[in-house]
């Protein structure tokens, strides 16, 4: 019984984690840069939301996934495409720079005061009238409405993600592009403007996160971002960096081993426990469990 | 010595700084302001310089540096602790004692965390050093032998004012140690390999160089002197505390060595002037407007990177350069160091490298007209 | 070429020397230009904790500004300088050399404990007085020279543990707090240890700074339990108590200390709407209608606006005080002189005094209010004797809300 709670658990939060990851490993894959500045691209969505909520939940929602998208695009333009062909540490540094940007930005605009949100209150006001706290019982055991809502969004994304990258012109464009730059370009593919459109989705999947962390009742404040970017980081490592459902399998490993060192009482190591399967797991199968593995060529 | 004698330059400036400085700190002369920023100075030489071993000679990203200045501060602490019942926590012998336990702590988890260097590369690798460094931070946190918590309470120069300048001494022997060290295994046949195998390794391994030999080296050596930067630390402060070793410390870290352009001189002065710049910003902007301290900050790192990495900005860049004007004054036209340390291009070595040049790796292909032919001195650089 | 650099680097450097040198002899008082008497204070103002820092900042400008407009004492005003040390202790060296040699007489030391453990050493060294208004470390007053108007950790674990054992007897007792911060694990140790045998071992579940965006395994662990002690500050309360909602035990209570000041003020978060009750132990209530502690908070909005407002603020508006009151205390008992250039480590010596005398009693807004709707606060114990800087003042148990009925 606490074993099933747990793995729910486990799920809830491994789910936020995949979601994030997912917009991770879309930027990581085709723009090969890690983004440090994805975690506060969340924070900006959840201030979206904040504050778009007293209009209307949905439209909150879809303020804050167009509003970040181009965030993610502006972002691009100006900090990232300017050093495209430079060192990749370079770029990782102005990604570090644009976070410490928008977190600076957050405080001088919203403050730092936490703010808590009712999203999942307004969204559902007619299902919480008869489930107190949003929990369906499914004979003796609870389930959260947003925990369901998450995996729901978790698995259509990444199932229309894989759809969307295999099957349509723009997204074997990406393939391209992420396997050598110089190629696709001369094939006439517009190197550009395929990145611009990855960072956009990236961007708008992190809006998405953000709504999801939302449902779950997460506090809003300017640091919110620095953790789960760091999180989803790791989550895309564990799956595979570049890999779409590596990445929702790295977020709900990462959010089950969370929830199991919680139950077997060492919450307070989780971290070293999360990170030492980590490194077992790249000990073992060095590009992650369903990363591709590359030949290295001189 | 030849080698000594070729860079004498940087250490006879620093050595001399630093002698009249410990004689002014000695004497009271230098402010606490002054004093604090010249502590951090030190710390942040001996940490990007080491850093830029791993990053600008191995050419792997670390994300764990923090990590392993957070074995040399807590063991050297530690230790310290420990003798300062019966040596003195302060005494000299102490100290030294704590320097090199502390360093070779870190150093045996620098060769714990370059073994897989050996099978994972770029990112991936990236991460393990971050959690690394996450693991150490977690698991000293939760140690009571380490003082958990509130932190470990160490013998520290700073609070006593006649003693202060003896951080300083210490600080500097060390930041000369470090910086004489790694310039000189970059200037040997080691450091030559190191450098062959961040610019191909596949290559590296084709021409014999002892690969894993060398991976482990150069972590090794790097997680040494950030050891000893722990070490100094725990006598800087009253108390160490495991946070403070977070992965963004590591990431300032790393901030620095990129800004220097990945050489060890580039090093040292962008840690000086990234850290008195935080110095500045921190006190000049207190109360209502430490908020935009943050903000300048960011703004410096975007644009400076920009400015410094955009392919677009290349020609302006070479027009107006102040490193160039700088390198000019310090070093001399020619000066066959300066091709050694190319880890300033190593942004624009072309990965996939012909066999012809890996085989003639030995020869210098002298495109720029720019520097000496050395032949048999410089491998893999073109 | 080379030999030329060298030498004019230097003969730079030695001339620098020189200077320095000659420019340097004998202890300074850095306060000979001050124009106003300078309370100066560290605490964060960027990052996580700033919300804490700011309401510090905001609160101690507040009382400033009072005092200057009453005309100070005797004619003699007030300046705060405050600096950013994000909650870091490593910036405390720079914070706290540029605070004293910027011409500091008297300061709040830091808002955090963290970096309340390098201030002290420091203000140790130099003999400044501190009185914090919210580094709850137990060895934060350990020199002579530092107070606290907080409660120490231990004395909030301790008097928790006995409201407990008073109230709450028989009753299933759960443990949430943060394993990596020191005010929280600091409590949860005391408060374990002074809990009655009788309640057998508490059910504890933590999180960390790494594990705090969601507490969904934390709330199933500690659903069972009929009290849950959280010594933890408010925003992961509420965090907490949102997702607890619907599946920790209706009637369960949460109780928690000076750190849960303010979770019925967070934004967005309708503490009306989770059937749980909760209380917590403090020496201030920010939504208090009554007494000096209104005046307080009405002239802070006033101000502020919408800025954060919590018992660190209140802390830090008493501080002021409590060093304006023993100042003039000093000057109208003790027949001490200050002057607006007073060195600090006279000011020390003068407002140690003061401090630890049984007679000097300071009414201030935090703690338990007497009739004229202002506590007392003193560092001394119930027979008169200093209390090495630990505050003596009587903790409110506030209830924000009692447990409603389930639907």
């Amino acid at each position: 019984m606490k074993f099933l709670e747990t793995l729910i658990n486990g799920f809830s939060i491994g789910g936020i984690y995949a979601m994030i990851a997912l917009g991770y490993t879309m930027v990581y894959g085709i723009a090969k840069m890690l983004n440090f500045a994805h975690g506060d691209i969340i924070m900006v969505g959840a201030y979206v939301i904040i504050l778009f909520l007293p209009i209307n939940p949905v439209v909150s929602i879809i303020a804050a996934i167009v509003l970040c998208a181009l965030l993610g695009i502006t972002i691009e333009k100006i900090a990232y495409k300017p050093l495209r062909g430079a060192s990749p540490l370079a770029v990782l540094i102005t990604a570090i720079g644009v976070s410490y940007l928008l977190q600076s930005l957050a405080q001088i605009i919203f403050g730092p005061n936490p703010k808590s949100n009712n999203l999942f209150e307004k969204l559902f006001p007619k299902f919480l009238e008869s489930h107190r706290g949003g929990i369906i019982a499914i004979g003796s055991f609870n389930i959260k409405l947003s925990t369901i809502i998450t995996l729901a969004c978790v698995a259509l994304v990444m199932i229309g993600l894989t759809l969307f990258v295999k099957r349509t012109k723009i997204g074997r464009a990406m393939v391209a592009v992420s396997e050598d730059k110089g190629a696709a370009q001369l094939m006439g593919i517009n190197v550009n403007k395929i990145i611009m459109i990855t960072f956009a989705i990236g961007s708008a999947l992190a809006a998405l996160a953000s709504t999801l962390m939302m449902l779950d009742g997460q506090t809003v404040n300017f640091t919110m971002g620095s953790l789960p970017g760091i999180k989803a980081f790791t989550a895309a490592v564990i799956g595979g960096i570049g890999s779409i459902p590596g990445a929702m399998l790295g977020g709900i490993v990462l959010g089950l081993i969370e929830c199991f060192a919680q139950m077997a009482g060492l919450g307070d190591y989780a971290v070293a426990i999360e990170f030492s399967i980590l490194i077992i797991v790249l000990l073992v199968k060095p590009t992650g469990i369903l990363g591709k593995k590359r030949r290295e060529k001189v | 010595m030849r080698k000594f004698v070729k860079n004498y330059l940087s250490y006879t400036v620093i050595g001399s700084l630093a002698i009249i400085l410990t004689i002014m700190g000695a004497i009271g002369a230098l402010p606490g302001t002054t004093l604090a920023l010249l502590e951090q100075s030190a710390i942040a030489i001996v940490l990007a310089v080491s850093l830029n071993m791993v990053v600008g000679f191995l050419g792997e990203l670390s994300l764990g540096h923090a990590g392993f200045m957070c074995i040399g501060a807590y063991v050297g602490g530690k230790l310290a602790v420990l003798l300062s019942s019966s040596l003195g926590g302060t005494n000299i012998l102490t100290v030294i004692l704590a320097l090199i336990i502390g360093g070779l702590a870190a150093g045996l988890c620098g060769f714990i965390v370059g073994l897989p260097a050996l099978r994972l590369r770029g990112d991936y690798l990236a991460i393990v050093t971050l959690a690394f460094g996450e693991i150490v931070k977690n698991i000293i946190e939760n140690s009571e032998f380490f003082g958990s918590h509130t932190g470990l309470r160490t013998p520290d120069f700073t609070t006593n004012r006649s003693m202060r300048f003896m951080l300083f001494t210490i600080g500097a022997v060390v930041v000369l140690l470090t910086i004489f060290v790694i310039q000189n295994v970059i200037k040997s046949k080691h450091g030559r390999a190191i450098t062959a195998i961040r610019d191909n390794e596949i290559a590296a391994r084709a021409t014999g160089i002892n690969v894993t030999k060398y991976k482990l080296m150069g972590f090794v050596v790097s997680a040494v002197f950030a050891g000893l930067a722990g070490v100094l630390y725990s006598y800087s402060v009253q108390s160490i505390q495991a946070v403070t070793f977070d992965y963004n410390y590591s990431i300032e870290i790393l901030v620095i060595v990129v800004l220097g352009g990945m050489t060890v001189n580039g090093s040292i002065i962008s840690a000086v002037l990234i850290t008195a710049l935080n110095n500045i910003l921190q006190t000049k902007l207190g109360g209502n407007i430490a908020v935009a301290k943050d903000l300048i900050y960011a703004l410096v790192l975007i644009l400076l990177v920009i400015y410094r990495n955009a392919p677009s900005l290349k020609t302006f860049r070479e027009k107006y350069n102040l490193g160039n004007l700088w390198i000019k004054l310090i070093k001399p036209k020619n000066d066959p160091s300066k091709v050694g340390e190319d880890a300033v291009r190593w942004d624009v070595v072309p990965t996939k490298i012909s066999m012809d040049e890996v085989l003639s790796t030995d020869v210098i292909i002298d495109t720029t007209g720019d520097n000496s032919a050395d032949i048999g001195e410089r491998g893999g650089n073109k | 070429m080379k030999i030329r650099v060298l030498a004019l680097i230097l003969s730079i450097v030695l001339c620098l020397g020189m200077v320095g040198m000659i420019a340097s002899c004998g202890k300074t008082n850095y306060a000979e230009n001050n124009t106003k008497i300078k309370i100066g204070a560290s605490g964060p103002l960027t990052g996580g904790a700033a919300m804490y820092g700011i309401a510090v900042k905001n609160s101690a400008q507040l009382a400033v500004d009072e005092i200057n407009a009453k005309g100070g004492l005797n004619g003699i005003m007030f300046e705060l300088v405050m600096l950013d040390d994000k909650h870091d202790a490593n910036n405390i060296s720079t914070n706290y050399a540029s605070l004293y040699e910027g011409g500091m007489q008297v300061s709040l030391g830091t808002v955090t404990t963290k970096p309340g453990l390098e201030f002290k050493g420091y203000a140790n060294a130099d003999n400044v007085f501190f009185l914090t208004p919210s580094a709850t470390g137990d060895d934060i007053p350990e020199f002579a020279n530092g107070y606290q108007m907080c409660f120490a950790d231990s004395d909030q674990g301790t008097a928790s543990a006995n409201v407990f054992n008073k109230d709450y007897k028989g009753k299933k007792v759960g443990i949430f707090f943060k394993a990596d911060d020191d005010y929280s694990v600091g409590i949860k140790n005391n408060f374990v240890k002074a809990l009655d045998a009788s309640f057998g071992t508490p059910v504890m579940a933590s999180f960390t700074d790494a594990t705090a965006s969601s507490f969904t395994q934390q709330v199933s662990e500690l659903k069972d339990c009929d009290v849950i002690f959280m010594p933890i500050y408010y925003d992961p309360a509420a965090l907490f108590m949102k997702q607890g909602n619907g599946t920790v035990k209706a009637d369960a209570i949460y109780y928690g200390c000076d750190g849960l000041d303010g979770i019925d003020a967070v934004d967005g978060f309708d503490i009306k709407s989770i059937t749980q009750g909760v209380s917590y132990l403090s020496h201030f209530n920010s939504n208090t209608t009554e007494g000096a502690a209104k005046t307080y908070i009405d002239a802070y909005k006033a101000k502020y606006n919408d800025a954060p407002l919590n018992q660190f603020g209140a802390a830090a508006y008493d501080c002021v005080y409590a060093i304006y009151d023993a100042m003039k205390y000093a000057t109208e008992k003790n027949g001490a002189e200050i002057t607006v250039t007073i060195a600090p480590e006279d000011l020390c010596d003068i407002l140690k005094s003061v401090f630890d005398s049984k007679d000097f009693q300071f009414r201030g807004i935090t703690g338990a209010p007497e009739e004229d709707g202002k506590s007392i606060i003193t560092w001394t114990d119930a027979n008169g004797n200093a209390t090495n800087g630990h505050v003596n003042k009587a903790p409110v148990s506030y209830t924000v809300k009692e447990v409603t009925s389930a639907q």
